[in-house]
């Protein structure tokens, strides 16, 4: 009973008190452990618990005409993200966003799919959201976990001009583009870079810096707010970049490329700068921007056209006639002939057992360097060119850029081919080719493959001697390209007879002269046969007034006589471009 | 005089109430910083928490007052009762999963456990003071073990580990103070350590050699001696290979009964974020409210379960070691008026009071800050529940009630 005593020795008392300090003594060291010992590791882990850095994309520089005029800008958009830890049920989440959005639900999990990298990180679902999608997506905000959306910059084109070939395109850099990129910290998986054209030359130009804001995150990944302590550091918006494309022109020269494979290059021979460029056909250039739709992409991809070719820089042609001042300087430069050296041109050459034809089947008659120059005699050149040595020639070539680069600031060009004795053996073999192949090489046929681009800078030295300067779409400093050692003498001689081609009866570039009073127009007209039907159709040249000079490459690919179609496109483009600034010299 | 009144004042049992009221303030604090700045309309923790000290209050001086033989006379009554209360939430519906809870139509439930585990105490109380038993002999130790085994068998097949853990922590104290031989203690603890110390070779190694001077020490029967070093032994070895012999389901099944908080994919979230958010607050704390782990619920349960790691992560090293002198203060003071009782049954009482109040402590800290894997107890005065704070109540009155000799 209660009577029971409690005799209980003070060990006792001692023992159980001392098991209590004990425990007690566990439970602070533990907390001395965690709280003071072990202090920065867990203030590391409670801040990565709990700070959320985002990047906030630069604005990309625009893309600017000669005059100012916005070719590329950028706009809003939205792009919806899923992450991955708090989506919770995925297939519910994507049908909410279907039905608010009309965005297809398995597109949405294909992209989910695709984009996927981490369950913390936002993984990108559509693009291009509008902003009606957006308020109908926030209707719906309650039954949606782990969905966000960004605002995001998107490209936007002039909607006058496509120019689609050197303005480029955007696309989301992969694993492979950034290990090979130097500067990599600005560069994050999934960014947008130039893929092409004056995008991808001018990236670090147009890129600016990207910004990153940090957040403070819940325990559900939902954003509760700033961080003080942690400041924002705000993008810095790309540099603008201001090239020497003219807006006018190359909507002028657009059109006329309408319906027309081919490729055109309208150029100023003081400065280099190109004021269009054309490639036809060409693509829309917002394809690449925003959701490309399967059937687009393949209606591209499989069209025998091949409109992502840059036929400008990376389409190589035979040049025809238009070689043949090449020829002439190496003929006069070497005094191989002279001027009044003469041949009888009965519309056809023969060669051995083997007869090569002039494009006149009448025949030219009397024919020296001048007139068959003016009058694109093939059989003169049959003749002269046997007194030339093919190395030479090649070299020659070279200087006026013929199977070389020109380094335009565009990202890639090809190179062409001009065949020297080297090139010949090679492919023939030592006994396998014969003098007759210099025949065609002597009208710009044959082994001869340029691209327009080298037409456009071979035209820019013709119409200023060679005092000219590299190509290129953005100004920049840029020296005078190499000297070509050629006498004043050969250059006047030269001048007159591709003034000739266009100013006198029986010239074959009659059709490239707007006859404006004072503007002079000099070229050249070429009809390169080929393997793939039609021959392609060339017209180079450069009209003058006063102190203005421009130079146009027209090439339309299987388009016939260069004097009869490409031709009255360089007369337009040349009537447009003097009353243009005709225009801009009265204001 | 001055002296006099300064010792009456030391030895009053009333200084008790001392630490109570400061473990009151700091998890109130806590439960404000936790509950209303994260802009929660009452009723939220705190408030409910500041409702609940009504009863508690109420329950605090009814068991100060009672008579000590009342309630001595009717313990085993009240024992049988308290039985059948806990078996009764197995006839309502499961809430979180668990028989923990009964409804009585109030609107908040009633945890019938939480009333069982000082209920045990004082039915031990009084077998052991009521029966002068021969504490010499292991077989005295038997019957007050099946006394606490049968609530506690129950409340574990609410499941409620924790408590049936609280609910047994008395037990070997109690004896212990009754006169029983150390010796037969150990061998209740023995069994247990064979088998945890055998999954780990050295621990094993360890443990028998441990085990082996002990049994040395304590000088048994030849035959008991060797009977039981090799049972043990037979154990720790017997049991790894069933365990391995277990399907993997199966041995999850036993593992999660163990510790329910163990998430699937095992990375023991809960006790990480814990951990972190402890770590963080450093030595004086992020400052009360400014918890950012707290706040952004990175931490689970916090104002119950883990109230400790939230206390630690705003208030700092400095507040926990003023909070856990002031429970080891507490304590003391306890089991120094179970030394300073008159009769046995009063002293038996404030050391198994003593012991669920550390075994409360213990675990609820240790848990918290990733020493235990158990699933968590609240902190006495300073968790965030009702049931609790109001048994909480009760065993102070009783330990205010019990120790009050000295006073008149």
């Amino acid at each position: 009973m209660l009577r029971s005593p409690n005799s209980v020795p003070k060990i006792k008392f001692w023992t159980l008190l001392g098991l209590t300090l004990f425990l007690h003594l566990i439970l602070l060291y533990r907390f001395f452990q965690l709280q003071v010992l072990d202090y920065d590791l867990y203030t590391q882990r409670a801040n990565s618990n709990r700070i959320r850095a985002t990047s906030i994309p630069a604005p990309r520089g625009l893309i600017l005409d000669r005059n100012g005029e916005i070719i590329v800008d950028n706009y809003p958009t939205y792009v919806l993200y899923g992450i991955g830890g708090e989506i919770i049920n995925k297939s519910r989440n994507f049908s909410v966003i279907s039905r608010a959005t009309g965005i297809d639900s398995s597109y949405l999990s294909i992209n989910y799919k695709n984009n996927y990298r981490s369950r913390f990180l936002p993984t990108k679902l559509a693009k291009d959201l509008t902003i009606s999608q957006l308020s109908r997506l926030e209707e719906y905000k309650n039954n949606l976990t782990g969905i966000i959306y960004k605002q995001f910059p998107e490209r936007i084109f002039n909607p006058k001009i496509r120019a689609s070939h050197v303005l480029g395109y955007l696309k989301e850099s992969d694993q492979d583009y950034l290990s090979s990129i130097s500067e990599k910290s600005n560069y994050q998986f999934g960014d947008l870079i130039g893929w092409s054209g004056l995008e991808r030359n001018y990236e670090t130009v147009l890129r600016g810096t990207k910004g990153v804001s940090y957040y403070q995150v819940d325990a559900y990944g939902r954003e509760v707010g700033k961080i003080e302590s942690q400041s924002n550091t705000l993008p810095i918006p790309g540099n603008d970049i201001t090239t020497t494309l003219d807006i006018s022109i190359q909507e002028l020269l657009e059109s006329e490329f309408k319906d027309i494979r081919g490729a055109g290059v309208v150029s100023s021979p003081k400065t280099g700068g190109l004021l269009a460029y054309v490639s036809s056909p060409d693509y829309p250039p917002d394809l690449f921007t925003g959701l490309i739709a399967t059937k687009d992409w393949e209606l591209v991809i499989t069209d025998m056209d091949k409109p992502l070719l840059d036929r400008v820089a990376n389409g190589t042609y035979p040049p025809g006639s238009i070689y043949k001042m090449i020829v002439a300087v190496e003929l006069l430069e070497r005094k191989l002939i002279d001027k009044d050296w003469s041949v009888t041109c009965p519309g056809y050459y023969e060669f051995y057992d083997r007869t090569f034809k002039c494009w006149k089947e009448k025949g030219h008659g009397e024919v020296n360097l001048e007139k068959a120059i003016a009058e694109s005699c093939d059989t003169f050149f049959y003749q002269a060119i046997q007194k030339i040595e093919l190395d030479k020639l090649s070299k020659r070539s070279k200087t006026f850029y013929h199977g070389k680069q020109t380094n335009i600031d565009l990202p890639s060009e090809m190179r062409g081919r001009v065949p020297d004795y080297k090139y010949m053996n090679k492919k023939y073999g030592k006994w396998g080719w014969s003098e007759g192949a210099m025949l065609n090489i002597s009208i710009g046929q044959g082994e001869l493959l340029v691209t327009p681009l080298q037409i456009a800078l071979y035209t820019n030295i013709l119409a200023t001697r060679g005092e000219t300067y590299p190509l290129h779409l953005v100004n920049n400093q840029y020296k005078k390209i190499k000297s070509l050692n050629i006498r004043k003498k050969t250059w006047e001689f030269i001048e007159k007879a591709m003034i000739r081609v266009v100013n006198n009866p029986g010239g074959t570039g009659g059709r490239a002269n707007p006859k404006i009073k004072g503007l002079l127009v000099s070229g050249k007209t070429g009809t390169a046969e080929n393997p793939h039907g039609e021959p392609h159709a060339w017209f180079i040249g450069y009209a003058r007034k006063n102190n203005e000079v421009i130079s146009v490459v027209i090439m339309l690919e299987n388009g016939g006589h260069g004097g009869e179609v490409a031709a009255p496109i360089a007369r337009r483009i040349f009537k447009k471009y003097f009353e243009l600034n005709i225009e801009i010299a009265k204001k | 005089m001055f002296l006099e009144i300064w010792q009456k004042i030391k030895s009053s049992p009333l200084t008790m109430l001392i630490p109570v009221l400061f473990l009151l303030i700091l998890g109130l604090l806590s439960l404000y910083s936790i509950a209303t700045l994260q802009i929660q309309a009452p009723p939220n923790a705190f408030s409910k928490q500041l409702f609940f000290l009504i009863p508690s209050f109420i329950m605090l001086i009814i068991m100060t007052i009672l008579s000590k033989r009342l309630i001595h006379k009717y313990i085993y009554f009240i024992y049988i009762l308290s039985i059948v209360a806990v078996s009764l939430p197995f006839l309502g519906d499961k809430v979180v999963g668990t028989y923990r809870w009964i409804n009585f139509g109030l609107p908040f439930d009633l945890q019938p456990s939480e009333l069982s585990k000082w209920i045990i105490v004082l039915a031990l109380a009084r077998y052991l003071s009521d029966h002068n038993l021969q504490m010499n002999h292991f077989n005295a130790n038997i019957l007050p073990f099946i006394i606490a085994f049968i609530p506690t068998i129950i409340v574990l097949n609410q499941p409620d580990l924790g408590t049936a853990f609280v609910m047994m922590a008395p037990i070997l104290p109690m004896l212990y103070w009754v006169g029983a031989r150390p010796f037969h203690l150990f061998l209740f603890i023995a069994p247990l350590l064979s088998i945890i110390s055998a999954f780990n070779f050295a621990v094993f190694s360890i443990w028998a050699f441990s085990l082996a001077i002990i049994i040395y020490i304590s000088k048994p029967k030849l035959i008991h001696g060797i009977g039981l070093y090799f049972s043990n032994i037979f154990l720790g070895l017997v049991f790894p290979l069933v365990w391995n012999l277990l399907r993997p389901y199966q041995q999850n099944r036993f593992l999660t009964f163990i510790n329910p908080e163990l998430d699937p994919l095992g990375a023991g979230y809960h006790i990480i974020q814990s951990k972190t958010a402890l770590g963080s607050g450093g030595i004086f704390g992020k400052g009360w409210g400014q918890g950012t782990q707290t706040h952004l619920k990175f931490l689970p349960v916090q104002e119950s379960d883990f109230i400790v790691s939230a206390i630690g992560e705003e208030l700092g090293f400095i507040v926990l070691l003023f909070m856990i002198s002031l429970f080891f203060w507490f304590i003391y003071k306890i089991l120094h008026l179970a030394l300073d009782t008159n009769d046995r049954f009063s002293g038996l009482t404030l050391v198994g009071v003593a012991s669920i109040f550390m075994a409360h402590v213990f675990v609820n800290s240790a848990m918290a800050s990733g020493l235990m894997p158990v699933k968590g107890l609240p902190l006495p005065f300073i968790s965030y529940g009702g049931s609790f704070l109001v048994s909480s109540f009760m065993m102070l009155g009783l330990t205010l009630n019990f120790g009050r000799e000295e006073i008149y």
